[in-house]
């Protein structure tokens, strides 16, 4: 479980969370949502400990965070941050085995299990044969994916992404929520993205935390949170909620003024 | 593995040339006859005339070229280097203030307190709350402090004696003029100290080249880093500036001139390449500033100058292309 007690947040001098206390399921896949601005970066980066906490406490699995070492932190929790840059001229291989920074002293030699973990996380998004290409050769979607390997290499039991599929078409941001979920399920990884799109978020999730005005709107089930009532407090959109035809996870069909008009 | 090989060869042939040529060319013979029978000419160039310059060049191009390297890996920017970010300056400024006022200080005391207080004063300036600083603001800072620590160290030389002007004129260029091996072991002995320093901040640069963010996910802290990774680097520069001046360009240049030859990737083998191409820069810039014109010694800061300066403009319009800047 990583849970925020009483949690409040500040970016650039300005409060964003208040008072925000939250749980989020260490066996799930979690997305966090809400309207641009209503802190959902903020909050994995808190999360994360990137952003220190102005009050409250986060815990780990029931440690206190801020008593963690970082070292002792980041083998326990990854963190992909938005739209990272790469270094000039950098191989797949070389930015995925980084990932293993936190297992390795300064003159530890690389060992067996950095060895796999790298192999390991690079089968796992279907990179294994684009590993000795220049990062910068690839398209967006294999670049994400040389990405999402590095923190995966990392070995962590907890994987937070700030908006993983921004920039990529429909296509890869399926693969790579997919593969998120995967993940999941195959080997037990608690999985917490931010979001932007609502129906993936829904299809891909297990659990969604909506936020809004710096609190707590709604969190649990996509069906319990993917309400109307939920999305009218949030965003002020008036919207119908019906069964995606396919997946049968709730689905957001947004009305604009003259769409409004009609159903009344 | 070729280039590395090249490196290593070009910088031992460049050493062997500094050696030999001069306003009077020695030929090998003789300096072999001086290095063997510790007599003769060969012996006085050796002893006294070239080896102590070859050596604090070499010592001088090393610092200023793993300091350059540090500060583009840590910034994630080919224009972050010591010389732009007015560390360089400020370290001259300082030295030169100690000659003005007779500030009773060691060489490389001032360089360091100058270098370490203009980075204080661009970290501060171009500190932003909350989201990280971007490069570029950093180093448009550097250099807005850099010109200032510049005027103020030209303002300070005109308070000064004639000759002792004109001296610290030659020496505010970068001028490897008349350097004894006191000054070599000093380059050296702070440089081997600072190298092995720079080294145990490998990991810690692999990290914080992936940016400030991701360098926190990995288990290394960012502020902290930057700051020590930061100064280390300013002290590796002031150990150059204190024996040699703020030789310009050096710094900037020998980053992607190692990396480009060695096709080295990782932070640490880029420091080995920046610091071999620092150490080979230097060396050809003085071979070439005492031994191009007949009859008149430049000082070596004018050679970097003219090599560094083309270097500088094909960088930015490269960084403009890139949409960088």
């Amino acid at each position: 479980m990583l849970e925020a007690s009483a949690l409040t947040l500040s970016y650039d001098g300005r409060p964003v969370i208040e008072a925000l206390d939250l749980s989020l399921p260490g066996d799930k896949v979690t997305a966090i949502i809400g309207p641009n601005g209503c802190g959902k970066s903020t909050l994995l980066k808190a999360l994360a400990r990137i952003l220190p906490v102005n009050a409250g406490r986060i815990t780990l699995d029931g440690e206190d965070m801020g008593e963690l070492a970082p070292r002792a932190l980041a083998r326990r929790l990854a963190i992909l941050p938005q739209s990272p840059r790469a270094p000039e001229g950098i191989r797949v291989a070389d930015l995925v085995r980084r990932g293993r920074l936190p297992w390795r002293g300064l003159l530890s030699p690389w060992r067996e299990e950095d060895r796999a973990a790298c192999a390991g996380a690079l089968a796992a998004v279907g990179m294994a044969e684009l590993a000795k290409r220049d990062l910068a050769e690839l398209s967006g979607g294999q670049r994400q994916r040389a990405w999402l390997a590095l923190v995966l290499a990392q070995g962590t039991r907890w994987l937070l992404l700030d908006e993983p599929t921004t920039y990529l078409d429909l296509t890869h941001q399926m693969e790579v929520l997919g593969l998120l979920r995967r993940l999941n399920r195959q080997s037990g990884t608690a999985v917490v993205s931010v979001l932007h799109d609502l129906n993936l978020a829904a299809r891909y999730s297990d659990h969604l935390v909506l936020l809004a005005n710096g609190g707590l709107v709604a969190a649990g089930a996509p069906e319990a949170v993917l309400t109307p009532a939920n999305l009218l407090e949030a965003f002020g959109l008036q919207a119908q909620v019906m069964p995606d035809p396919v997946t049968g996870t709730p689905m957001v069909v947004p009305l604009d003024t003259a769409d409004r008009k009609v159903s009344a | 593995m070729r280039g590395v090989a090249l490196l290593v060869l070009l910088l031992a042939l460049a050493t062997v040339a500094a050696l030999l040529r001069g306003q009077i060319d020695a030929p090998p013979a003789i300096l072999w006859q001086g290095l063997v029978t510790g007599d003769g000419p060969g012996a006085l160039i050796l002893d006294t005339i070239r080896g102590p310059r070859v050596a604090t060049a070499l010592g001088v191009g090393a610092v200023l070229g793993l300091s350059g390297t540090i500060f583009q890996t840590l910034f994630r920017n080919p224009l972050a280097a010591p010389d732009l970010l007015g560390f360089n300056a400020g370290a001259g400024l300082a030295l030169i203030a100690g000659i003005a006022f007779g500030i009773a200080l060691p060489a490389p005391v001032l360089a360091a307190l100058g270098g370490l207080a203009v980075a204080v004063i661009v970290g501060a300036l171009a500190y932003r709350r909350g989201s990280g600083t971007p490069a570029l603001t950093i180093i448009l800072v550097g250099l807005g402090t850099g010109f200032t620590a510049t005027a103020l160290a030209t303002f300070l030389m005109t308070l000064l004696p004639g000759t002792a002007a004109a001296e610290a004129q030659r020496w505010l260029t970068g001028s490897l003029a008349a350097r004894n091996w006191g000054h070599a072991a000093q380059v050296w002995g702070a440089g081997m100290a600072l190298t092995i320093l720079a080294f145990s901040q490998a990991r810690a640069l692999m990290a914080m080249e992936l940016g400030g963010e991701l360098a926190t996910g990995l288990g290394v802290r960012a502020e902290p880093a930057r700051w020590r990774i930061s100064g280390i680097g300013v002290l590796l520069a002031a150990a150059g500036v204190a024996v040699a001046g703020p030789v310009p360009f050096v710094a900037l240049m020998a980053g992607p001139f190692g990396a480009r030859m060695t096709g080295a990737r990782s932070p640490a083998a880029r420091m080995a390449a920046g610091a071999a191409a620092g150490a080979l820069i230097v060396v050809l810039a003085d071979l070439l500033a005492r031994s191009a014109l007949p009859g008149l010694q430049l000082p070596v800061g004018v050679a970097t100058g003219l090599l560094g300066a083309p270097y500088l403009l094909w960088r930015l319009s490269r960084e403009m292309d890139k949409g960088d800047l």
